[in-house]
Order: C-alpha cells, then structure tokens, then sequence
C-alpha cells in the first residue's frame, strides 16, 4: 500500500497525541504536588537504566527482536571507543562526532 | 569563548546557547539523516517539518520511517509509537521537581519539545547549576528543537540526491545514549546496576519482543538499584563512605558544569 500525504498528516497527529500523553501527564500531575523523597531517590536511577537499555537495543537487538550481533563489529569498537572520549573529555560533541567518524571508518575496514 | 571566566553580563540566551551547542551540534547529522530516511518512506519536506516539530524524538521519527518502509499498518505504528514514548513518563517523573509551581502552558511546551537528548541536558543543569531555571531549560530544549527541525528538513531535501549508509549514521544517536550512561556513572552501585540492565533488557527484549521490553527492564533495574541504595542508606551509618555509594573522581574535570558540587561537598 502506497500512502498519500493525507495519511503521513494522520499518522503524525495520532503520533503527536501518544507522544504527548506520556510526557506531559507526569509533569502535569506532579507540578502541584509534592513529591515524595523516595520517589526522586528512585528516579536518580532511571537515566541510567533507559540509556543503558536502549544502547543494548541498538546494539545486539535486531528489528525482529533476536539477539545478533553479526556485522554490528563497527558499532560495537566505535561503542568502546565512545566510552573511553565521553569518560576522558566529559564532551558531548567530541563523544558524538569522534564515534561517527569511528564507525564510518570501521565500516570501511571490517 | 571564555568559558572559565563566565561574564556575568552575559545575557542568558547567549548562555544557554552555548549550552546547547554540544546537543545542537550532534543533532545535525543524526537530524540529516533522519529527514533522508523519512524521504526514503514517502514523507514530503513539509510533513518532515512538521513531524519534527510535533513528535520531538530522534528514535520516534526513526521508527516512523523504518515502519513506513516495511508497509506497517497505521495503528501498529502508532501503538509502537506509544510504547516507544512510554519510557517519557519515567523522564517526565524524574524532572518534574523542577517544574513546580510552573503554569499549565509552560508544562505543555515543556512536555511537547520533551526528549532523551533534551532531558540529559537539562537535568544534568537543573540539578548543579542552581542559576538554572525552568525556564532556561525550556529554552535549551527549543535551541534543540529548531537545530533538529532544520536538519531534518535539510536531509529531506538532499535526500534524493545522497547515498549514505544510514546504520552508520544512526550510531550518533547510540554514541549520545553511550555518554549520558557515562556522564551518569557516579558511583560503584550505578557501574553494577548498568551491567544488570544489559542483563535485563536483553532477556526482556526478547522475550516481549517489542520495545516495551525496554520500559521493563528500566524499571525493573531502576527500581533494584534503589532498593540497593535504600538499604544500605538504612543499615550503614556512614553510608557515604561505602565501597558501592561513594562518588568517583572525575577524570577530566568539568570547567563548566560543576559536576556533582553540591554531593561531594559532604
């Protein structure tokens, strides 16, 4: 099925609301309210699990949910090497292009 | 750029800015990408601008284009779209300390331009800098917004025309993931709650197999990690000196961002 402009329209509206919804509850709700010391001690641990977890996924997960990691060599030197700038620079700029351009020529050469 | 003497003339926006370059700057090849992917799956420059504006999200627009190219029916993607968007209510929960006493508008401007990239910015400054406002962060985010927005409107139109691998361009997005993680790993317990996640998110992944796997296992993890420094808060006196809570030196040192200063100041 080939989709019309119209559609694309659609899907965005109905992408927006579902991306709407769950940021904007939580931050709504807890705006007025106080909010309970255990709670942020227990969110002090939520970036670090996501971004570990979605690393993992873009890693050694496929689009059918396997676990493989064939041909993914060049993501994973370059995932090394990031950690190693981002531990030693504490750049973000330097951490994201210097692991562009690792995988670029990691792909080249593996 | 004298960043070690901040000027305190320096009107905030100028601060801000240079704030956000670092994100802003990354945003440009993950941005081209992503518009050269969504004019791969039949979006149009205008639907591109528009879906970056509305859907804020880096791996959101990625799954739209990927889904797209597949011939995913409309309500699947859109139910991906709502698990991948999921984990924002655990982002959302974690900033919103920061918003209290902010109007209705303010919230929903705040939750629209919302994002990994965003959040990792602007709770790494709202929780050191105490000069950092809401509203600085609002602003950092539309800095991101309008840099992204641009960039995937450029890719969309160059689109046509460019061969690039795209894997490899998305790794950009990987490699910001990888730095936050390591911007976060502040103590022994946090390196061992990261390598309980691979654990977790693997096992979780496959056995879901959607990415609601990966809202699990972060709250699964999240929530062992707590308990674990909940309990040692509880049954050790000086806590603070216990092999697995005590902060790590920082190699490199943060000239601007005054890394962890109000935790290490015991």
């Amino acid at each position: 099925m080939e989709w019309n402009s119209t559609q694309h329209f659609w899907l965005i509206i109905l992408c927006f609301v579902v991306a709407f919804i769950p940021r904007f509850v939580p931050l709504a709700f807890f705006r007025t309210r106080k909010i309970p010391k255990w709670f942020n001690e227990w969110m002090g641990y939520i970036p670090i699990a996501l971004f570990t977890s979605l690393v993992v996924k873009d890693l050694c997960i496929t689009s059918s949910y396997t676990l493989s990691v064939s041909g993914k060599a060049p993501e994973l030197v370059a995932a090394l090497i990031v950690f190693i700038i981002a531990y030693w620079t504490r750049s973000m700029a330097l951490s994201v292009i210097l692991g562009l351009a690792a995988v670029l020529v990691l792909a080249v050469f593996i | 750029m004298t960043k070690q003497v901040p000027n305190p003339n320096e009107p905030r926006w100028l601060t801000n800015l240079k704030t956000a370059m670092p994100l802003n700057i990354s945003y440009v090849p993950i941005g081209i990408a992503c518009g050269i992917l969504l004019h791969a799956a039949g979006f149009n420059t205008l639907l591109t601008a528009l879906v970056s504006l509305m859907v804020f999200s880096g791996g959101a627009q990625f799954l739209i284009a990927s889904m797209l190219t597949i011939n995913s029916p409309l309500l699947s993607i859109v139910i991906m779209m709502f698990f991948l968007e999921l984990r924002y209510a655990l982002l959302g929960s974690s900033i919103s300390k920061y918003l209290q006493g902010k109007s209705f508008w303010f919230t929903v401007l705040f939750a629209v331009s919302l994002n990994d990239e965003t959040y990792a910015v602007n709770y790494l400054k709202l929780s050191t800098d105490k000069k950092f406002t809401a509203q600085d962060a609002l602003q950092i985010e539309h800095y991101a917004l309008i840099v992204w927005t641009i960039s995937t409107i450029i890719g969309s139109l160059v689109g046509s025309s460019l061969s690039i691998n795209l894997t490899v361009v998305h790794f950009a997005l990987t490699a910001l993931f990888i730095y936050m993680i390591v911007m976060q790993m502040k103590s022994l317990l946090k390196v061992l709650i990261i390598l309980l996640t691979i654990v977790l998110a693997i096992a979780f992944m496959l056995l879901m197999k959607s990415t609601l796997g990966l809202v699990v296992s972060t709250l699964l993890a999240s929530f062992i990690g707590f308990f674990v420094e909940s309990w040692i808060r509880s049954h050790y006196e000086k806590y603070k000196k216990n092999r697995l809570l005590r902060l790590f030196k920082n190699p490199a040192g943060t000239p601007e961002d005054k890394f962890d200063e109000e935790e290490e100041t015991e």
